[in-house]
């Protein structure tokens, strides 16, 4: 934090109109109220320069911060600039997303042709209320971080001033590896869809393009729809967010278009051989939420999370386990297909047991369980995650080259 | 039980990794005579050290059930063998493992079985270590699962042995440290002699 530089700046302001402040004792202000009260350091700078124009009784004294000094004023790119930096920057809003704290007052994404930037403003800092689709001149804004993503506020120093003529923007997409947290756009193909784990969520699953894959999610609101799988889609100006060092795309504040043709995706499917040392609860015959677009797995009592309780579930079976080759453990994931072709048990005669036995589902997952648990198996499938999303698992056969081979390599010392 | 197949609900695990079960014969792990624990944290697994110079934290086996034993009052458990080809794994199950220790009751002896556990180190009072495999899950598979497991382990053992003799893990550094005297290319000629023992 450079304290001594704020404090510069304020005396500087205090000087021009013909006073003497000690800078030193500026700067301690700004210390105390930055360090011991947690004031943002621009909310400091004003406040501080307000208190010594009241003591000076100075009339028309800005507390507008950033000017000149740090040579804020100084167009910048988008692309170009770094936590921690005052920045003037020129750029479109292309993007207005829900506050996410009463202490915001708009937040959005704004982008040049450079690059696009996460934006806070703050309440406090009475700026306009800025327009999607809009060019505007943002002078003397903070860059910040966090959580990884860097984000432009807009705070009681900053200037807003409207940009008239509408220029051309046209945003330029990466590949998913060289996505960074932030904004990014990308051309990708919507890999997977998942279960939705939330209300609020409209869709969520993996997209990929040939340098990599990732998960994504869309938040319900108005005018979002859903992306349809195995469909390439270009992807503007979306939320790229880090977590546990994975990253994730938010698709909320994104424009994004179906494209034609197809593209290949890498992160292919793996092969793993091992042996079934868990089947883990939730295996088995379960019901599923009969409401379209849910299909959540239904507790015992047919409750579904979002729409209650489903006396007209559906049925599915599906295996939750591990499969282990002695040196890793691969969490697994097979749906009805698989278990089907696996146990040999198919989903009619599954309800037929668990409408008929008097262990009821349970009967089906303890079948399951000692067909399954303890035998070696190869699962195709992609990994995403840590967990191996199963598309093919058969059980392995005795081979006896196998047997020949290890004879010769372990008689041979 | 609704929750678990959705990838990314509630309780992530961050960073977990489910320790992976070791394929070992019963005369290696018979000769397990060190148990560590990395990190000072309650929950941090413990390690029996394999004499082939491997950290074990659970065992993968197939073998046969030969004998079975209930014991305790109150507290009552299960006590099993399995023999592979090379010689005798003891098996338990208590009442912290119900499903396990209902599994294993179910069993009719002899049969072939599939067992995950944690295998436990004891020293008896006369000095005596003795290990022991607490059943995490234990199934009747057919002979072939039994063949392929003996395959397997037969793998597993010699790559650890190559391991071994590049000498560079800390495993390994480990077992010259804690088991001086022992040699694990004995366990070659082990491995040897359990594949010998499957007939094609």
């Amino acid at each position: 934090m450079e304290f001594s530089q704020i404090a510069e700046r304020i005396s500087l302001k205090i000087k021009q109109k013909g006073q003497n402040v000690d800078t030193k004792k500026i700067e301690s202000k700004l210390r105390r109220l930055v360090e011991e009260f947690g004031v943002q350091p621009a909310e400091a700078e004003r406040s501080v320069t307000n208190e010594l124009a009241r003591e000076y009784n100075l009339q028309g004294i800005s507390s507008s911060v950033g000017g000149g000094v740090l040579g804020s004023k100084e167009d910048r790119s988008i692309a170009d600039i770094a936590p921690g930096e005052w920045v003037t920057i020129e750029g479109k809003i292309v993007a207005i997303l829900s506050p996410m704290s009463p202490s915001i007052a708009q937040s959005g994404i704004i982008a040049d042709s450079t690059g696009a930037i996460r934006f806070v403003a703050w309440v406090k800092a009475n700026a306009p209320q800025m327009e999607e689709g809009t060019w505007y001149r943002i002078e003397s804004g903070v860059v910040d971080e966090f959580r990884g993503v860097p984000s432009l506020k807009i705070h009681s120093g900053t200037s807003i001033k409207t940009i008239e003529e509408n220029r051309a923007l046209i945003p330029t997409t990466v590949k998913i590896s060289e996505l960074k947290p932030g904004i990014g756009s990308v051309r990708a193909k919507v890999v997977q869809e998942w279960e939705t784990t939330h209300e609020r969520m409209l869709q969520s699953g993996i997209l990929g393009d040939e340098s990599g894959i990732l998960k994504f999610v869309i938040w319900r609101e108005a005018g979002k729809e859903k992306l349809s799988v195995g469909a390439v889609y270009t992807i503007f100006y979306a939320l790229v967010d880090e977590f546990n060092g994975k990253l994730s795309l938010n698709l909320s504040s994104a424009t994004y278009m179906q494209d034609e043709g197809d593209m290949i995706v890498s992160g292919g499917d793996v092969d793993v051989r091992g042996a079934i040392v868990h089947i883990a609860p939730g295996s088995g015959i379960i019901k599923r939420c009969p409401v379209e677009g849910c299909n959540r797995a239904l507790s015992r009592q047919n409750y579904c999370p979002v729409h209650e309780i489903q006396p007209k579930f559906v049925y599915d079976l599906r295996i939750k386990g591990w499969l282990d080759d002695g040196e890793k453990t691969h969490n697994i994931l097979l749906q009805r297909d698989v278990v089907e072709s696996l146990t040999g048990m198919n989903l009619d005669a599954a309800k037929e047991l668990a409408e008929n036995n008097p262990l009821g589902m349970d009967e089906v997952f303890l079948r399951m369980r000692d067909i399954l648990l303890g035998r070696y198996v190869i699962c195709h499938g992609r990994e995403i995650d840590n967990r191996l999303l199963v598309k093919a698992c058969e059980r392995v056969k005795m081979d006896t080259s196998d047997h020949t081979a290890l004879l010769n390599r372990a008689g041979g010392a | 039980m609704s929750n678990g197949g959705m990838p990314f609900q509630g309780r992530r695990e961050g960073g977990f990794e489910r320790e992976p079960a070791r394929r070992v014969f019963a005369s290696e792990l018979r000769e397990c005579r060190y148990q560590f624990r990395e990190g000072d944290d309650d929950k941090s697994p413990t390690f029996v050290l394999l004499p082939t110079g491997e950290r074990c934290n659970r065992v993968f086996l197939v073998g046969t059930l030969t004998e079975k034993q209930k014991q305790g009052e109150q507290n009552i458990f299960y006590r099993g063998r399995v023999v592979d080809p090379t010689g005798t794994f003891f098996v338990m199950a208590g009442s912290y493992q119900p499903e396990a220790m209902q599994q294993l009751a179910k069993i009719e002896t002899p049969a072939f079985v599939a067992v995950v556990g944690k295998p436990n180190l004891y020293q008896t009072q006369d000095g005596a270590f003795l290990i022991s495999v607490r059943v995490e899950s234990i199934t009747v598979v057919d002979r072939e699962t039994r063949d392929l497991w003996v395959l397997d382990t037969a793998k597993a053992t010699l790559d650890r042995i190559d391991v071994f003799a590049i000498g560079t893990s800390t495993d390994v550094a480990r077992v010259k440290e804690h088991y001086p005297t022992l040699d694990p290319l004995i366990f070659r000629k082990t491995v040897y002699e359990a594949l010998a023992q499957i007939k094609i």
